[in-house]
């Protein structure tokens, strides 16, 4: 008996070893065979002589096949890179990958999927030699490892990687959308993409900013689609700061849905073309509506019946008091009562989450969350309309081709317009990702609950005003010059805020106010079992905020010391003194003091030299390389960093060149101003630096160089402290 | 409502399953000793109470070796309000773990999963060391938790030294040790002087053994310092010199002397086939056209610095048996090991006699003498030639015939020599080898500081900053030199910059640009301040907190001179005060001086032994200090 097993799994064996070296044939083949047509191509042109390497030959190929509910999704890529220094033989010279991964596309039942991988190496001489991946790998935990035997600088490697992911799809399935710009880390001599489709397979494909077309080619079967896109001599890119490449550069998006019949046709979450055999390269603003009209859902009755609970005894002078409140009551009760029950859980404080018992659940998906905000505006017939977005960095709405590149938030038409986008722990009502600011974007109007129209419409653009990071800073030295206090007020609002509250806020500084304002109880509160494991609970809850709060110093002490640039501080300590939680325009405001030793001070022979300028903090300093800037600039948003400095002369000293740090530099794109006075025994410094806008076209770089130059000179700029 | 209900109860049920357990949370004492411990340890979480090894020996007759069993008991203690640390083990085909249990303070087991992962290393391509761990949470002050391991050495020469020391500090550290009387062991105790380390020997006749224990009580945690000596020189540990075990009347050496190490490794080497067909063209195209032998020599050397890769697969055997040297020509990439056998039987080729040489690098506080695999931890190739042996290292790149790495300078070396074997020392080279020389030519006009800068180097300072340049993207190379020579500093412009051949490793390294300086200078009044100082070396070298030595790559000798040429029309106001220092280690200075309108400015900078040694450090600080308020303390001048 037990032979006769053995043999069968020998059999079993044996069959899936001779497939797999079928694949494997038939993959060299499709890149090496008779009908590879680069190679022979092993020169490069001189123009790229000094590169690091050349990518000869880029393929890239997508082939989806379906046999009923059967789909093999096939995804190549092939390199020729001609290896031109170590650092790109170092680089190429090792391989890891997983040769079986378990598919996670479709139906739950996992597909084993396979990674088929070909290497071989061109010598100078024109010789190839095939690496055998099997001989020079390991492999450990799944994943194998090759180190590429005998590659050299001068050498042309040339490799494939082969993804083969059989899976099973009942309804529709949509792949991940593919967006990318032509260019990469290596300059590109020729580039071709090849797909491959059947029938149910939908294809919405464009080519962007310059990049070649998709182009249509024969096949030898009537329901077989096959298409490229070739492109030449493509120059190589680095990322570079306030750059967004998908919007500047050749680059091309995709995205195939497998929908087996019209009725899964209607029911895919994405703008299909409307036969498989059209390639759809726009979406309209009526297939956007037809789109999003499709969707609708039914809310339980009861589902804001506790929004309407906590109103009941509510007084709202206007519609846009009732709205923000509202916004901050989901925000409260459908998300932040839970992140202490998180905590706990995740902390291994309790074992399972408390949630359970809390009146609501808690929703963290945009729909939902959007889905019960519209019920609540039209329970209390307060008018608002749907807005589709889309974010700068993948280009515009005219460019829209995917859907899941639309974002949905509302605009509600109380007196001044609200904005609502869905929660963060911290997000204020009217607050949109800065993303989406000034971008063109759909609206829908509605009639009866039904959608109308779609029209045009711009979102609003904050102000270099409404994003402002503030310090009140009061420098004073002790009585040998040698250390330095800082006592620091800093208040930050509009986006600003947001990267420091998240940065700094932990959830003890505001969640026992936030449940008091709503009602909700704390999570040690809620703990229902025996008196005793309730208290240990509580005791381990209370060290888990105490860690938090000196994770937090820490958190602050080391800001500081980046902002500053500075190493060791002593005496350090802060205070929140608001979270700005609730508005866009409301301050996070927290103070801070300490101590430094022989910083921002020189000895000059009986004087001392101050290094005033410094305390603004580091500023933008460019390159030669960034001076020369060909890229359109493109800013998270529009900012203005506004600094008093205080700074306390000491006794018997007088202050000089206090012109230096008068400067005023103010153009379209931004500014640096900044002025000094003496007031008694105070030098008072103001500095104003302004990012005006998000966006500047790469002719305005200029403009933005001189203010940033301006700024960058300013923390150069040093005071002498004279003895009198 | 009968759901609610239901969920209710299910809670109340699991809450009182999970936390139900009795006398796991820490007792008032626990929490007032854990107060304590965090006042004597401020920089930890966790304290081990105790920490015990209980090592016993047993002889496995179906491999004929002697086994190693460990047993590590350890009892933790949480001094933070909360803390969580990583408990660990690692294990490879030597070694095997049987036994990884956590138990909470009333005995009862804690379910943490163990895990169980291959260990990745940053400069190995592959090792087979894997790790067993557990992530482990103390949720309060005073939690304590309670491991124990079990470690099998499948053979005792693996089994190879014990640390007092551990990630977190221990009040008490106990290693017991029994000897069965038919194994002979030396436990040689290296760095215990400083230590107050009890020790006891008990017979155990039963068992026919004898119980070697050493305690240490209050013993820090491993310092989590850079640029620290290798663990051997600075904690106190037991090396295990596994010598010969007598069963049956028969006594086998295992590691007895010198001689049976050599044996040990030469074995491996003699299994080599060393079929050297495929490099006998390349050893001619590299030595056919050499004038000299010496030339020959290098041709190889260096053809195997430049064109084999180091990539490691350490797993099992391979760990010390050289791969063969046709495999490392053929695959362009080796190990130390594989390289050290591609040179010497690319030398061999070419008609030279050339030797595997096994060495421990400076990271090893040990010597031969003590017969032991953690001895050595590398290999290169020894050519002897006329007497004289010189020693050719593949791994290291940019490095000019006969000059020797720091890393192996002054370390005993092992040569292969037939049955028998060598002992020699790598010559060690003074500070003066690696000297780098900076001069700056200046003129001061309008507050800009501008003339001519050049940058020599020799050397280790000279092979690092070569194979740093060579590794780069060929259109990055231009970019990295301004950057390298401007500190990164875009007030100092760098330009018309020349160089010596950057490929050349036998030259002295030479680089000229013309400089110009912004913001160094500040003019108020009549008084012009000068920054004459754009490097500023050592400046953040203030040695307050360290606690071992701080050790350098190489031995350092920096010599800086800057000649400042002011208009005429000013005088020199203020110029810093000159410093010096000089002992056995270190032989630094500063001064400054002045001549008509040219101010010279000199920095020598001489680190002798490549480290700053804990007794040296208050002076090191002394002088350093004062290098900072040089650095801080600008020249002043003015206006006639």
């Amino acid at each position: 008996m037990k032979i006769k097993l053995l043999l069968s799994l020998l059999l079993i064996y044996s069959i899936s070893a001779i497939s797999q070296t079928k694949e494997e044939k038939e993959a060299k083949n499709f890149f090496w065979g008779e009908h590879d047509l680069y190679k022979n191509v092993n020169e490069i042109p001189a123009k790229w002589n000094n590169e690091s390497a050349v990518i000869i030959y880029k393929n890239v190929n997508y082939d989806f096949h379906k046999f009923g509910k059967k789909v093999t999704y096939k995804s190549s890529i092939r390199k020729r890179v001609k290896l031109l220094d170590k650092a790109a033989l170092d680089n190429f010279s090792e391989f890891s990958f997983n040769k079986q991964f378990w598919s996670k596309k479709g139906y739950k039942a996992k597909r084993k999927g396979d990674v088929i991988i070909g290497l071989k190496i061109i010598k100078p001489s024109g010789k190839e030699i095939e690496v055998d991946t099997k001989e020079n790998a390991v492999e450990v935990d799944g994943e194998t490892k090759v180190a590429i035997a005998n590659l050299e600088v001068g050498d042309i490697l040339d490799y494939y990687i082969l993804t083969l992911e059989p899976f099973k799809a009942y309804s529709a399935f949509g792949f991940d959308p593919v967006e990318t710009t032509l260019a990469e880390d290596y300059p590109i001599m020729d580039f071709k993409l090849f797909f491959e489709t059947e029938n149910d397979f939908f294809i919405n494909f464009n080519s962007y900013n310059g990049a070649p077309e998709l182009k249509s080619m024969p096949t030898e079967k009537k329901s077989f689609r096959r298409y490229s896109l070739e492109a030449s001599n493509i120059e190589k890119y680095s990322t570079n700061r306030w750059f967004y490449p998908l919007v500047d550069l050749p680059s091309y998006k995709f995205q195939v849905y497998f929908a087996r019949s019209g009725k899964f046709e209607n029911r895919a979450r994405a703008f299909l073309p409307k036969k498989e055999s059209d390639i759809k390269k726009e979406v309209s603003m009526e297939e956007v509506k037809e789109h999003y009209g499709a969707f609708r859902g039914s809310l339980p009755g009861s589902a804001t019946k506790g929004i309407n609970k906590h109103f009941k005894h509510k007084i709202f002078k206007t519609d846009t008091e009732k709205v923000t409140a509202a916004y901050y009551y989901m925000r409260h009760h459908y998300f932040n009562q839970f992140i202490e029950d998180s905590y706990a859980f995740e902390s291994e404080i309790v074992k399972f989450p408390i949630t359970i018992d809390r009146k609501n659940s808690i929703i963290q998906s945009r729909s939902r969350f959007f889905h019960r905000f519209k019920y609540f505006l039209k329970e209390h017939d307060i008018k608002y309309e749907t807005v589709l977005v889309k974010k700068r960095y993948d280009g515009t709405m005219d460019d829209l081709l995917i859907a899941e590149n639309l974002h949905r938030i509302l605009k509600v038409n109380t007196e001044t317009p609200l904005y609502i986008d869905f929660y963060t722990f911290h997000k204020g009502i009217n607050t949109l990702s800065p993303l989406v600011e000034g971008t063109k974007a759909y609206l829908f109007t509605r009639k009866k609950s039904k959608i109308d129209k779609i029209i045009n419409t711009t979102i609003p653009t904050s102000q270099y005003t409404d994003n402002e990071s503030k310090k009140n800073i009061s420098v004073s030295f002790d009585n040998t010059l040698s250390t330095v206090s800082l006592s620091i007020e800093n208040y930050y609002k509009g986006h600003s805020k947001t990267i420091q509250q998240n940065d700094r806020l932990v959830f003890e500084d505001y969640i026992y106010d936030d449940h008091k304002k709503f009602g909700t109880k704390p999570m040690t509160a809620l703990v229902k079992t025996s008196k005793k494991n309730t208290s240990r609970i509580t005791k381990k809850f209370k060290a888990l905020k105490e860690k938090l709060k000196e994770n937090q110093k820490e958190q602050f002490i080391k800001l500081v010391q980046i902002e500053f640039d500075i190493k060791d501080i002593e005496d350090y300590i802060y205070n929140i003194d608001d979270t700005g939680r609730y508005g866009f325009d409301t301050y996070f405001t927290f103070n801070e003091s300490f101590k430094i030793k022989d910083k921002f001070i020189k000895k000059a022979g009986p004087n001392y030299i101050v290094e005033i300028g410094k305390l603004i903090g580091g500023q933008v300093d460019l390159t030669e390389k960034e001076r020369k800037r060909i890229e359109n600039i493109h800013m998270s948003y529009p900012r203005v960093f506004n600094y008093v400095i205080k700074f306390n002369i000491p006794e018997g000293y007088t202050v000089s060149g206090l012109d230096k740090l008068k400067k005023s530099v103010d153009n379209k794109t931004g500014a640096f101003i900044s002025d000094a006075k003496i007031e008694g025994n105070i030098l008072i410094i103001t500095t104003s630096k302004q990012y005006k806008n998000n966006y500047e076209p790469n002719s305005n770089w200029p403009l933005v160089v001189n203010f940033l130059d301006a700024a960058n000179q300013f923390t150069n700029e040093k005071i002498l402290l004279k003895k009198k | 409502m009968l759901k609610n209900i239901y969920c209710l109860v299910f809670i109340v049920v699991f809450f009182d399953n999970v936390f139900a357990q009795k006398n796991i949370d820490p007792t008032p004492e626990d929490k007032r000793f854990a107060k304590s411990l965090k006042e004597k340890y401020p920089d930890d979480t966790v304290v081990l109470k105790e920490s015990t090894d209980y090592v016993t020996f047993n002889f496995n007759k179906k491999t004929e070796k002697v086994n190693v069993n460990q047993e590590s008991t350890e009892s933790m203690i949480s001094i933070d309000s909360r803390s969580r640390i990583q408990k660990y083990s690692f294990y490879d085909e030597q070694t095997s773990i049987d036994k990884f249990q956590i138990k909470y303070r009333n005995n009862k087991k804690a379910y943490i999963s163990i895990k169980d992962e291959a260990y990745a290393s940053d400069d190995l391509f592959h090792i087979d060391t894997r790790v067993k761990y557990a992530n482990i949470n103390f949720p309060l002050l005073g939690y304590r938790y309670k491991t124990f391991i079990s470690k099998k050495y499948h053979d005792i020469k693996y089994f190879t030294k014990l640390y007092f020391n551990n990630d977190h500090p221990a009040l008490k550290r106990v290693i017991k040790i029994e000897i069965p009387n038919w194994l002979n062991i030396e436990l040689k105790e290296i760095n215990f002087e400083n230590y107050s380390i009890k020790k006891n020997v008990s017979n155990n006749t039963k068992r026919g053994s004898k119980i070697h224990t050493f305690t240490l009580e209050n013993i820090p945690a491993t310092y989590k310092e850079l640029n620290t000596p290798g663990p051997s020189y600075i904690y106190p540990h037991i090396l295990i010199l596994a010598k010969s075990h007598s069963l049956n009347n028969e006594t086998k050496n295992i590691f007895n002397s010198t001689q049976d190490l050599y044996n040990w490794y030469k074995s491996l080497v003699n299994s080599l086939k060393n079929d050297n067909t495929t490099i006998k063209d390349k050893v001619t195209s590299l030595t056919e056209h050499a004038k000299s032998d010496e030339e020959k020599i290098k041709n190889i050397y260096y053809w195997v610095q430049d064109n084999i890769r180091y990539i490691a697969f350490e797993d099992g055997i391979a760990g010390f048996k050289p791969d063969e040297a046709s495999n490392v020509f053929n695959k362009k990439y080796g190990d130390c090991k594989g390289m050290a056998n591609l040179t010497k039987q690319m030398l061999i080729e070419a008609g030279f006699d050339a030797r595997l040489t096994w060495i421990g690098t400076k990271r090893i506080a040990y010597d031969y003498s003590t017969p032991n695999l953690s001895v050595d931890n590398h290999m290169i190739c020894s050519l002897i030639k006329d007497g004289k042996t010189i020693f050719l290292d593949g791994t290291e790149k940019f490095n000019a015939y006969s000059e020797y790495a720091n890393r192996i300078q002054g370390k005993q070396v092992l040569i292969e020599n037939g049955d028998d074997f060598i002992l020699e020392m790598v010559p060690e080279v003074n500070s003066d080898f690696n000297k780098e020389t900076f001069h700056y030519d200046l003129t001061l006009n309008n507050d800009i500081l501008e003339g001519k800068a050049s940058k020599n180097f020799n050397g280790e300072s000279r092979a690092g900053l070569l194979y740093s340049f060579d590794t780069l993207k060929n259109d990055k190379k231009e970019e990295f030199l301004e950057y390298y020579l401007n500190n990164g500093d875009t007030n100092i412009s760098i330009s018309g910059i020349e160089t010596t051949d950057l490929l050349n490793r036998e030259l002295s390294l030479n680089m000229s640009y013309d400089i110009s300086v912004k913001n160094a200078v500040s003019s108020f009044d009549n008084d012009v301040y000068i920054d004459i100082d754009f490097d500023k070396e050592l400046e953040n070298f203030l040695l307050e907190k360290r606690k071992t030595d701080y050790i350098f790559s190489f031995k350092r000798f920096l010599e800086t001179t800057t000649i400042l040429e002011i208009p005429t029309n000013y005088n020199i106001n203020h110029l810093p005060k000159n410093i010096s220092m000089s002992n056995n280690n270190f032989d630094m200075s500063v001064s400054f001086s002045k001549n008509k309108n040219i101010i010279t400015y000199k920095k020598s900078f001489k680190i002798k032994k490549a480290k700053i040694g804990i007794s040296d450090f208050e002076a090191w600080n002394d002088f350093i200090s004062k290098l900072k308020s040089i650095y801080n303390e600008q020249i002043v001048i003015t206006k006639q």
